[in-house]
C-alpha cells in the first residue's frame, strides 16, 4: 500500500529547526490495521499528515500504490487524497451547520457522483455505522459517540481504501471509544486498510502491529498474533 | 454540491447575523449612490445622441486673446463666419447654418405667450437632420419665414400636431405683428440636448437688415454656428482649415493693430457636436450656452465618489469576512481534506460573496425609487429607474453587482481558501496571523483616508459657497423687483410712461431703469482713451473697459455711495447721451461714472484724481463718438457672481439701452406691489406678458448649482462615512469578542472597565489618526486647486481648519462607535468568559 524511505519533516522558524520525523522508514500493507503510539511531540500527527498528504516531507520518499509522491503539488496530491484516504479526527470535525446526512455527502461533493447515487450511498454507510435514525440531526443534537460515528461514515463512504485515524476515542468515554474500535475492526476486516494514532495501549491492541515512535524515530514495531 | 453550499453559507448568515446585516447594508448604499451617480452620468453622456448624422455636425466657437484686456470667449461666433468657411473649407464642409434666438410674444385668441424664436438659415436642416412629423425637410424649410414647430408647441397652441397650414400671430418680429404660417413640425428636442429650440424661421435679412452686429458683422459674436462635415473630414482637419484662413484670407490679416499674426489674437475653435453639453464650458467664456451646460468635472467627480463609496463597502465586507475566517477555517479544512481543490473553495466563497452583493442590489434598488424624487430635485434633473423596460441598465446593475462581489470576495476568497488543513485540523491554533491584523488595519486606514479626505473636500464646497453666498456685495439687494423685459417695450416715449406709472404706486420708492440689474451678465466691452495731462502719454492706446448703462437714480436705489465726485445727476443736464444725428462729424459729450477697478486700469493714482478727467470712446447703438467726463467714482462691487471677480466698469447714461427697471418698494405687503405692477403693465403692454424677478432671488440664483453640488457632496460623503463607521464598528465588535478571554484575564488581574474600553478604543483610533496623514494632503492639493477657480476664495488656512475638524470628527465618531461596543463586553462577568473557553 505505501512505503516511507528515509523520511524527515523539519520545522524552520527564524532561529530553530525542530525535527519531527528523522530519517522514518514504513511499509504498510494494503489490508493491515496499524497502530502508532508514542509520547506527545514523538512525531505521531506529523506522520499521519504526511501518510495522508495533508503535508509534504522534508526529504526521502513516500510511495503510495507505487507512486512516489514526495514532491508533489498540492492539487495532484489532493486528487489521489480525495479517491484513496479517508479521515477520521479525535474533534470529529464535523460542520456545524449541516446535518448529518450532509456532513457525510461532504466526502462525496468532490467526486462528480451524481446526487441520486450519493444519496444511496450515504444512506447505506449510515445504516452500516448505525446513525440513519439521525440523519436529519444536527452535530450538536448528538453525542460524542455519536458525531465519531458520523465521521466514521464520512471517512468511508467513498469507499477509501485506507482510514487515517487520529486519536479517534481521545474524546470518547471508554464504552462509545469500544464502539468505534469494533467498528474500524470490522471495516479493516472488509479489506480497508487502516492507520491509527493513540494513546491507548488497549484499543492499539486493535492493531494488528504497532510502530512505537519516539523522538521522530521508529523505535520498535511489535507485531501482534494474529487474533 | 450547491444545496451544501447554500446551507453553509446560510448558517453563517444567521449565525453572523450582525456582520451579515453590516455587508448587505454597507454594499447596498455603496451600489445605491453608485445607480443614482450612473443614472446621472448616463443621462449626461447621452446628451445631443439623438439627431442623426449628429456625429459629423460641429460647433465655431470663439474667442479673442487681445494684450492687455481681459480674454473674450464664448460659443458664439460672427454672423459672416458661416458663409467664409463653407466656401473656403468646401472639402471639409458640405453644409453650415447659423442659429439667432429672440424673445418674442405669440397671441392665440386673447392669450399671449413668451416664446423663444430660433432664426436660422435655410440649410439648417442639411446640418441638423431633425426628424419631421408633418412636412420634410425639402419642402417646410426653404423661403423666408417659413415656420416649424414642435410636437409640443402644436399641442400647446392647437391641441394636435397636423397643424401645416395654419397660422400663429407672433408679435413684434418686425415692428408691426406678423402672422406665422406655419410649413412643418419636427419631433420634440429630447431633454437631453443643448440645443433649445421650439419654433424655427428662416431668417429673413430684411427683418435683421437695421441689426447688422448680428449676421453682417466680423467682430460682434451673436450667433451659433454648425457645419456638417463631409464625410471622412474631421473637427481637427476644420479647425485646422479655420485657423489656415484666419491667417491668410480673414479681414484681419494686415490689420496693424494686431500684433503677430490673426490665429494669435483670435481662437475659433471647433466642437463636436455630441461633446458640446460637457465642454462647451470650457470655451463658453461668461456668457454660457443656450441653455444651462454640463460641467465635465462635475461628472469625474460624481463618478470618483461612487467608486469611492463602493470601495469603502467592499473593505467593509473583506474585511470583515476576513476576521470571521477563523470560524469557518475548520470548514474549509474539512472540505479540502475530503478532496475540494483551492479553487472549488475559492469558488464557493466568491459565490457567497456575489449571492451577498446580489441581496445588496436589491435593497440597494428599493432605497433608489425611494429617494430618486429627492435626487431629481438635488440635480434639477427628471431621472427615472424603469429596470423592465431598460435592459441595458438591469444588465449593467447585474453586472456591476457580480463586480462588487467578485471585488470583495476575491480577497477572503482567496485567503480562506489557502488555509492548510493539516494546520488547522491538527493543532487549535486560530488562522489569524499578524499579517492579517495589519492588513485589516490598512485597510482601514484606507476607507477613513477616503472618508475623511470626502469629509474635507465636502466642508471646502460648503464653506465657500456660503462664504460666496454671504459676501458683501457692495449694494443692496432687498425689497427690489426687477421688471426684465422691458426690450419688448418699443419706444423710448412708452417706456417713460411705464416708469412713471410705476412710480405712481404708493409703496414704491423708485423706479430705475438700466441694461442689466445685477446677476445679469453682459459682455459689453468698448475701448477707452485718457485725453490730455501727463497721463495722456501713457494711455495713447484704448483700454477696454465694460460698461452698464444705468439710469438716473440707479446707484441710489443700490445703495452704492460714490467714493469720489457724485452719480449721475438729472439736474446737471450733461450726463446723459444724447445721440448725435447720423451726417453730423462731431464729438459729443457726456458724462460717466467709473469703478475703482476702472480708474487703475486707466493708469489714474486714486478715485479723486480721476474726477474731472475726460476719457474718449464710442457709445453704443450707434450714438456716435463722445468724450465722457469723469464725474464720480463708486466701490467695486460684485454684479455678477463672486466666482467671476469684478471687472473694470463704466457707466453711463443711455435710455436707448434700457432693458430692465428695478423697482424699489417699502412696504409688506409684496403680493399688493406685484399685483399693481402686473396691472400698469396690462395697462401698457396688454400683448406681452410680464417677467419680473426679485433683485435677491436673482442674486442667489447665481449660486444655485454650487449650492446643489455642495449638498449632494455632503449627501454622498455622509454615506462614505455611516458606511466606513459601520466597518469599524463590525471590526471592533469582532475584536471585542475574539479578545473576550484576554479581556477576562485582564480583569481578573484588576483592570477596569475603562480600562478595557481604552484598550480597544485606542486600536481603533491609530488607523484612524494614520487616515489623517494621508487625508490631509491629498484633499489639500484638490480643493485648492478647486478654489483657484473662484476669484475670490477661501484661503489655504481654511482647508487647514476644515482638515482638523474632519480628523477629529472621525475620531469621535470611531470612539464612539468602538467605545459603545467596548463597553458591552468590557461589563462581562470575567468568569463566564474564562470558563468557556
Amino acid at each position: 500500500m505505501l512505503k516511507l524511505h528515509n523520511l524527515s519533516k523539519f520545522y524552520r522558524t527564524d532561529e530553530v529547526e525542530t525535527v519531527a520525523l528523522d530519517n522514518v522508514n514504513i511499509e504498510i500493507e494494503s489490508g493491515e490495521f496499524v497502530a502508532i503510539m508514542g509520547p506527545s511531540g514523538c512525531g505521531k500527527s506529523t506522520l499521519l499528515n504526511i501518510v495522508g498528504m495533508l503535508d509534504s516531507p522534508s526529504d526521502g520518499d513516500y510511495i503510495f500504490m507505487g507512486e512516489n509522491v514526495a514532491g508533489y503539488p498540492e492539487s495532484k496530491l489532493s486528487n489521489i487524497r480525495k479517491q484513496n484516504i479517508g479521515f477520521i479526527f479525535q474533534s470529529f470535525n464535523l460542520i456545524d451547520e449541516l446535518t448529518v446526512e450532509e456532513n457525510i455527502e461532504l466526502a462525496l461533493l468532490y467526486h462528480n457522483i451524481p446526487a441520486a447515487v450519493r444519496r444511496e450511498r450515504v444512506a447505506k454507510v449510515m445504516d452500516k455505522v448505525g446513525i440513519a435514525h439521525r440523519a436529519k440531526h444536527m452535530p450538536s443534537q448528538l453525542s460524542g459517540g455519536q458525531q465519531q460515528r458520523v465521521a466514521v461514515a464520512r471517512a468511508v463512504v467513498g469507499d477509501q481504501a485506507m482510514i487515517l485515524a487520529d486519536e479517534p476515542t481521545g474524546n470518547l468515554d471508554s464504552a462509545h471509544g469500544q464502539e468505534v474500535m469494533e467498528m474500524l475492526q470490522s471495516l479493516n476486516a472488509e479489506g480497508t486498510t487502516i492507520v491509527m494514532v493513540t494513546h491507548s495501549p488497549a484499543h492499539a491492541d486493535y492493531a494488528r502491529r504497532t510502530i512505537n515512535l519516539f523522538d521522530g524515530h521508529v523505535v520498535t514495531e511489535n507485531l501482534r498474533a494474529a487474533v | 454540491m450547491y444545496r451544501n453550499y447554500l446551507r453553509t453559507a446560510l448558517g453563517h448568515v444567521f449565525k453572523n447575523r450582525l456582520f451579515t446585516a453590516i455587508n448587505v447594508f454597507g454594499l447596498a448604499i455603496g451600489l445605491m449612490s453608485c445607480i443614482l451617480i450612473m443614472l446621472f452620468v448616463r443621462e449626461e453622456l447621452s446628451y445631443d445622441t439623438f439627431v442623426p448624422g449628429g456625429e459629423q455636425v460641429v460647433r465655431l466657437h470663439s474667442a479673442y486673446y487681445q494684450p492687455g484686456r481681459p480674454p473674450f470667449e464664448t460659443v458664439r461666433s460672427a454672423g459672416r463666419m458661416k458663409d467664409a468657411i463653407v466656401t473656403y473649407a468646401s472639402a471639409e464642409v458640405e453644409a453650415g447654418v447659423r442659429l439667432f434666438f429672440n424673445g418674442t410674444t405669440i397671441i392665440r385668441d386673447a392669450d399671449a405667450f413668451t416664446e423663444t424664436m430660433t432664426f436660422a438659415d435655410v440649410s439648417f436642416f442639411d446640418v441638423l437632420a431633425l426628424p419631421f412629423v408633418h412636412g420634410s425637410a425639402e419642402t417646410s424649410f426653404r423661403n423666408n419665414n417659413d415656420f416649424v414647430i414642435t410636437e409640443e408647441i402644436a399641442l400647446k397652441y392647437f391641441g394636435r400636431t397636423d397643424v401645416v397650414g395654419e397660422t400663429l400671430i407672433s408679435c413684434c418680429l418686425g415692428p408691426e405683428s406678423t402672422a406665422l404660417k406655419i410649413t412643418g413640425v419636427i419631433k420634440d428636442i429630447p431633454e437631453a440636448s443643448h440645443l433649445n429650440i421650439d419654433m424655427l424661421i428662416v431668417m429673413d435679412p430684411a427683418i435683421f437688415a437695421p441689426f447688422p452686429n448680428i449676421l453682417d458683422t466680423w467682430t460682434s459674436m451673436n450667433v451659433y454656428t454648425y457645419f456638417k462635415l463631409r464625410e471622412g473630414a474631421t473637427a481637427e482637419q476644420l479647425q485646422e482649415r479655420v485657423i489656415t484662413w484666419l491667417d491668410t484670407e480673414s479681414i484681419f490679416v494686415g490689420d496693424e493693430r494686431i500684433p503677430g499674426k490673426p490665429s494669435e489674437f483670435s481662437k475659433p475653435r471647433i466642437m463636436e457636436f455630441e461633446d458640446i453639453h460637457l465642454s462647451a464650458r470650457e470655451h463658453a467664456g461668461s456668457i454660457g450656452d443656450m441653455g444651462p451646460m454640463g460641467d465635465q468635472r462635475l461628472v469625474t467627480t460624481f463618478i470618483a465618489v461612487a467608486i469611492l463609496i463602493l470601495v469603502i463597502a467592499s473593505i467593509n465586507f473583506m474585511n470583515l469576512s476576513t476576521a470571521k475566517a477563523a470560524n469557518r477555517a475548520r470548514e474549509v479544512a474539512l472540505r479540502k481534506v475530503m478532496g475540494a481543490t483551492r479553487t472549488q473553495v475559492a469558488l464557493q466563497f466568491l459565490s457567497e460573496a456575489v449571492a451577498i452583493a446580489f441581496t445588496a442590489l436589491v435593497f440597494a434598488i428599493v432605497s433608489v425609487e425611494l429617494v430618486l424624487p429627492i435626487y431629481n430635485a438635488a440635480i434639477g434633473k427628471q431621472l427615472e429607474l424603469n429596470l423592465l423596460s431598460d435592459l441595458p441598465l438591469l444588465a449593467t446593475l447585474m453586472g456591476g453587482a457580480v463586480l462588487t462581489g467578485l471585488i470583495s470576495g476575491s480577497y477572503p476568497a482567496l485567503y480562506l481558501s489557502r488555509f492548510l488543513p493539516a494546520r488547522i485540523l491538527g493543532s487549535n491554533k486560530s488562522s489569524d496571523g499578524a499579517g492579517q491584523v495589519s492588513f485589516r488595519s490598512a485597510l482601514v486606514v484606507f476607507q477613513f483616508a477616503i472618508s475623511i479626505g470626502l469629509v474635507i473636500c465636502t466642508a471646502v464646497v460648503y464653506g465657500q459657497t456660503v462664504y460666496a453666498r454671504t459676501m458683501d456685495l457692495g449694494y443692496n439687494t432687498q425689497g427690489k423687483l426687477a421688471l426684465t423685459n422691458l426690450g419688448t417695450v418699443q419706444t423710448p416715449e412708452k417706456l417713460e410712461a411705464i416708469r412713471s406709472a410705476l412710480s405712481k404706486i404708493s409703496s414704491v420708492s423708485s423706479v430705475t431703469l438700466s441694461s442689466e440689474v445685477p446677476s445679469q451678465d453682459n459682455q459689453n466691452n468698448t475701448g477707452f482713451r485718457l485725453l490730455g495731462g501727463e497721463d495722456a502719454e501713457a494711455n495713447a492706446d484704448n483700454t477696454n473697459l465694460n460698461i452698464y448703462t444705468t439710469g438716473f437714480g440707479f446707484f441710489e436705489a443700490y445703495g452704492i455711495k460714490p467714493i469720489a465726485g457724485r452719480t449721475f445727476d438729472k439736474t446737471f443736464g450733461a450726463d446723459q447721451i444724447i445721440p448725435i444725428p447720423e451726417g453730423e462729424d462731431r464729438i459729443g459729450s457726456a458724462s460717466v461714472v467709473l469703478n475703482e477697478s476702472a480708474v487703475s486700469m486707466l493708469g489714474i493714482g486714486s478715485p479723486d484724481q480721476a474726477i474731472g478727467k475726460v476719457v474718449r470712446g464710442n457709445a453704443f447703438s450707434g450714438a456716435g463718438t463722445f468724450d465722457f467726463t469723469i464725474v464720480g467714482v463708486v466701490p467695486d462691487v460684485y454684479f455678477r457672481s463672486v466666482k467671476f471677480g469684478v471687472r473694470a466698469s463704466v457707466y453711463w447714461v443711455l435710455p436707448s439701452r434700457y432693458r430692465v427697471a428695478t423697482i424699489s418698494f417699502e412696504t409688506n405687503d409684496v403680493a399688493g406691489v406685484i399685483s399693481d405692477v402686473e396691472r400698469v403693465w396690462k395697462e401698457h403692454m396688454p400683448l406681452t406678458p410680464i417677467a419680473h424677478q426679485f433683485v435677491s432671488d436673482m442674486v442667489a440664483a447665481q449660486y444655485d448649482q454650487e449650492n446643489r453640488q455642495a449638498e449632494l457632496f455632503a449627501a454622498f460623503s455622509a454615506l462614505a462615512v455611516l458606511v466606513a463607521c459601520l466597518g469599524l464598528f463590525g471590526l471592533a465588535s469582532f475584536s471585542a469578542e475574539q479578545r473576550t478571554k484576554e479581556i477576562g484575564i485582564r480583569k481578573v488581574l484588576g483592570a477596569t472597565i475603562r480600562d478595557i474600553v481604552q484598550l480597544l478604543v485606542w486600536q481603533f483610533s491609530r488607523p484612524v489618526l494614520v487616515a489623517n496623514i494621508i487625508a490631509w494632503p491629498v484633499a489639500w492639493y484638490f480643493m485648492s486647486d478647486w478654489l483657484e477657480g473662484f476669484r475670490y476664495s477661501l484661503g489655504d488656512s481654511y482647508i487647514l481648519m476644515v482638515a482638523v475638524a474632519a480628523g477629529t470628527i472621525a475620531l469621535l465618531i470611531a470612539w464612539i462607535t468602538v467605545a459603545g461596543r467596548a463597553y458591552s463586553v468590557a461589563q462581562t462577568n470575567p468568569i463566564s468568559a474564562l470558563r468557556y473557553e
